[in-house]
């Protein structure tokens, strides 16, 4: 049976007037378990959607392959699976049905047969994901007794379509299963993934090389089958006549769900978190009260996890009017660290968009603000990425120059991580 | 030498076999006692009922109310509605055994909590006899808000009884009187410090004032700065105890009462209950009131404000006539109308009134 525990971060001290409290709030899961194997979760289903456009070329096509079979190791028996194989227009490879439920499940048989079919795959078309999306959620509706649901999508090439229609396709897809989204080589659009990734509740990345692939994918699946909790909700109350500014994931990624909120109640709201393993993440909620008299003390916000209609932990954000500046002139050392990461990731998309649009000076400003909030933060991983796209002179004060030849790869590979956090040094 | 039951070999003089248990010397084995059957064994309880207990009836937490916006309260302490922090049982209760005696222990403005106590008893069957303990927990020290109530309901509890006539002399019910009090405040200290934490650098504290009225007579005891006073209807009001305080001291010094309850140190008392207290016997007294009026037993909370015994007396005044007509002679009411106005000056202390009815 998986624990929930909830810590908050915050300086609960406001000045006389003060009207906005700022806390984060840290959620830890213990004793997750499996995907698919508690009561109450129901049954667990894994697709993996593999491109199979045209572009993909030979050595891709077998690192895909590879991949796919890799992951397919890594599913537990018992859990339903099907993979699909994409390009202009989605394919069920495997199973091998016509009608009825789209999904089998795991065991010696089907694992074997759906190596074959995996091996099977040719590269041929274009690329077309709204209609690779659509049939992962058609297959997923077959087997009704599945409601821990998660994708794994590989592709290399941008989207031969509209964008509304992949709009579109995110939107069914929203909420009723999740997907983590690799990118193999240069080729593809990173805000175009992220979007997929980011409303699916998944994790985006570039593999450059094929090699890679085979130890990628087995991560990635093992993460999911390791998700023993199906579904979680953040929930957040407020007082009447507050409001709540924003709600943001901050750890392992900065993800803003305050658009994605759902009334539970007048003051209550729940905002999707999906599957959990034994990890922990860290929420930013920033609430704005009625301000009070000094000396008074009121409840900001109750930040909850909730699994079905059970409430699994609480953290209560507080608010405390003071006439003491010492008390109410400090900001939470985690607050801090989060609002630095948060704009972090906002600054190396702007700073990349710009120098795609060969807005260099704007570019140099971003990356370099980029650059002095890693080493502030101590985000050693986004420090690294940067200082593969600019010449850092002093990352103090941020003053950079953009590298005349930079590897697209590297380029990506910064892009896709911009969102993720670190925690803040003890 | 064996075991005529069971064969062990036995040392000599040994008087039971340390095998089976059997009597040296006995020669059948040990009995075994089998019960006897009944005819209806299945049925038979293993014993019969000793009593008939009603069954425990564990009433649900009644859902407390929102001073603020009349929500419900969560059980976080927060308003479901507004957030606002519930004030805890702790922070603000009101005690009323009895039409003639009632009080109101509050945490006022400026401290972070109660450590306040007020513990009070009168039987509705008994007019006229009212019993009064109120303790001021030492905000300096650890754990005095649980010491300070333990400490005021264990004193109150000795005083329950009335009070003993001795041998019916004066000098001897004087000193039954005096002995129970003595008690009292025994069981307080006793009380203090078992709710202390031993390895507390500073040990939970507290004053101790108790106060009974039986009919006309009152009787009281003091240790530090707690006060009772008695506030006639007609004539003068008269402070019945003598702090043990500085300002007491500074007094006996030739210091008017204004200059020395208002020098630095005038707060520091110089007696106490608690695990470090080097004298716990209170000063005791008496007096017999010959007319009607009322008993105010209260802490430095309030008479910060309004020390003299006119100065109080006032308050009262003003707060039956504020009060609406059918409370004037409430005791509840105008406890709560007093600790409002020491709120009022600023309630830089927690703050308790008991107020008990006396009529001759």
């Amino acid at each position: 049976m998986a624990d929930f525990s909830a810590a908050v971060y915050q300086n609960e001290f406001l000045a006389d007037g003060g009207t906005d409290v700022q806390a984060i709030v840290s959620v830890t899961c213990t004793g997750a378990g499996t995907a698919g194997q508690s009561d109450a979760g129901g049954d667990a289903g894994e697709i993996i959607i593999i491109d199979t456009s045209g572009s993909m070329g030979v050595e891709t096509m077998e690192g895909a392959k590879a991949a796919a079979v890799a992951a397919l190791g890594e599913i537990v028996d018992g859990t339903f699976f099907a993979i699909i194989s994409g390009n202009g227009a989605a394919f069920l490879a495997y199973p091998n049905v016509r009608s009825g439920p789209g999904m089998v499940r795991m065991d010696d048989r089907t694992r074997a047969e759906a190596t074959r079919a995996i091996h099977a795959l040719s590269a041929a078309g274009g690329t077309v994901i709204s209609t690779w999306l659509d049939l992962a959620g058609t297959l997923f509706a077959s087997v009704p007794e599945v409601r821990q649901r998660h994708a794994l999508l590989l592709t290399d090439g941008e989207n031969n379509e509209p964008a509304g229609v992949l709009d579109a396709a995110i939107a069914r897809a929203t909420g009723y299963y999740q997907a983590d989204c690799r990118g193999a080589g240069t080729d593809w659009k990173v805000s175009e993934i992220r979007r997929i990734a980011q409303a699916l509740l998944g994790t985006v990345d570039i593999i450059p090389e094929p090699a890679q692939m085979e130890a990628e994918f087995e991560a990635i699946m093992r993460t999911a089958m390791s998700r023993g909790v199906a579904d979680a909700q953040l929930r957040v109350w407020a007082p009447q006549g507050a409001q709540v500014v924003f709600v943001r994931q901050v750890l392992p990624t900065v993800e803003d769900l305050t658009a994605r909120r759902t009334p539970v109640n007048e003051l209550t709201g729940a905002y999707p978190t999906g599957a959990w393993s034994d990890e922990t993440r860290d929420y930013h909620v920033s609430v704005r009260l009625p301000a009070k008299a000094v000396g008074q003390e009121q409840l900001a916000a109750r930040v909850q996890l909730a699994v079905g209609d059970e409430v699994k932990a609480q953290g209560l954000v507080k608010a405390k009017w003071s006439g003491d500046s010492n008390l109410t002139a400090r900001i939470d050392a985690q607050v801090a660290h989060y609002t630095g990461q948060t704009e972090l990731a906002a600054v190396i998309q702007e700073g990349l968009a710009a120098k795609a649009a060969g807005q260099e000076e704007l570019a140099t400003t971003k990356l370099g603000r980029a650059v002095q909030l890693a080493a502030e933060t101590g985000n050693d991983e986004a420090t690294a990425k940067l200082r593969k796209v600019v010449e850092v002179e002093d990352a103090e004060t941020g003053t950079v120059r953009l590298k005349k030849a930079v590897e697209k790869a590297d380029e990506m590979a910064l892009d896709t991580a911009s969102t993720k956090t670190t925690r803040v040094r003890k | 030498m064996t075991c005529a039951a069971c064969g062990q070999a036995l040392p000599d003089g040994a008087l039971f076999c340390e095998a089976c248990g059997a009597k040296v010397g006995s020669a059948a084995a040990p009995t075994v006692l089998t019960p006897p059957t009944t005819a209806n064994e299945d049925e038979s309880p293993i014993s019969t009922p000793t009593a008939v207990r009603p069954p425990v009836v564990v009433e649900a937490p009644q859902a407390r109310t929102c001073a603020e916006c009349g929500g419900t309260v969560a059980a976080d302490g927060y308003c479901e509605q507004c957030g606002a922090k519930a004030a805890s049982e702790r922070d603000h209760f009101r005690e009323a055994p009895a039409p003639w005696l009632a009080g109101v222990c509050d945490r006022g403005i400026v401290h972070a909590r109660n450590e306040d106590a007020m513990a009070l008893y009168a039987d509705p069957a008994v007019p006229g006899r009212s019993v009064v303990v109120v303790c001021d927990g030492v905000s300096s020290s650890k754990d005095s808000d649980v010491a300070a109530l333990a400490g005021a309901r264990a004193a109150r509890d000795v005083l329950r009884a009335p009070l003993p006539q001795g041998l019916g002399v004066a000098e001897s019910i004087e000193a039954a009187a005096t002995k129970v009090f003595v008690t009292a405040a025994e069981a307080a200290n006793t009380a203090v410090v078992a709710h202390t934490d031993l390895s507390s650098e500073a040990p939970a504290s507290c004053t101790f004032v108790a106060a009974v009225a039986e009919g006309s007579l009152l009787r009281y005891a003091v240790i530090g700065d707690s006060r009772a006073y008695w506030l006639p209807d007609a004539g003068e009001g008269v402070q019945l105890t003598t702090d043990d305080s500085m300002a007491q001291l500074l007094m006996a010094g030739g210091m008017t009462r204004a200059q020395a309850e208002a020098s630095p140190q005038a707060h520091a008392i110089t007696k106490w209950l608690g695990k470090d207290s080097p004298d716990i016997v209170p000063v005791c007294g008496s007096l017999d009131a010959t007319g009607p009026g009322w008993l105010l037993v209260c802490s430095d909370g309030l008479w910060n404000y309004a020390s003299e015994p006119a100065a109080l007396a006032g308050q009262l005044r003003a707060a039956a006539a504020g009060a609406a007509e059918e409370s004037k002679a409430d005791p509840g009411t105008l406890a709560l109308a007093l600790v409002e106005f020491a709120k009022a000056c600023g309630g830089h202390d927690n703050i308790s009134v008991a107020l008990a009815r006396v009529v001759p």
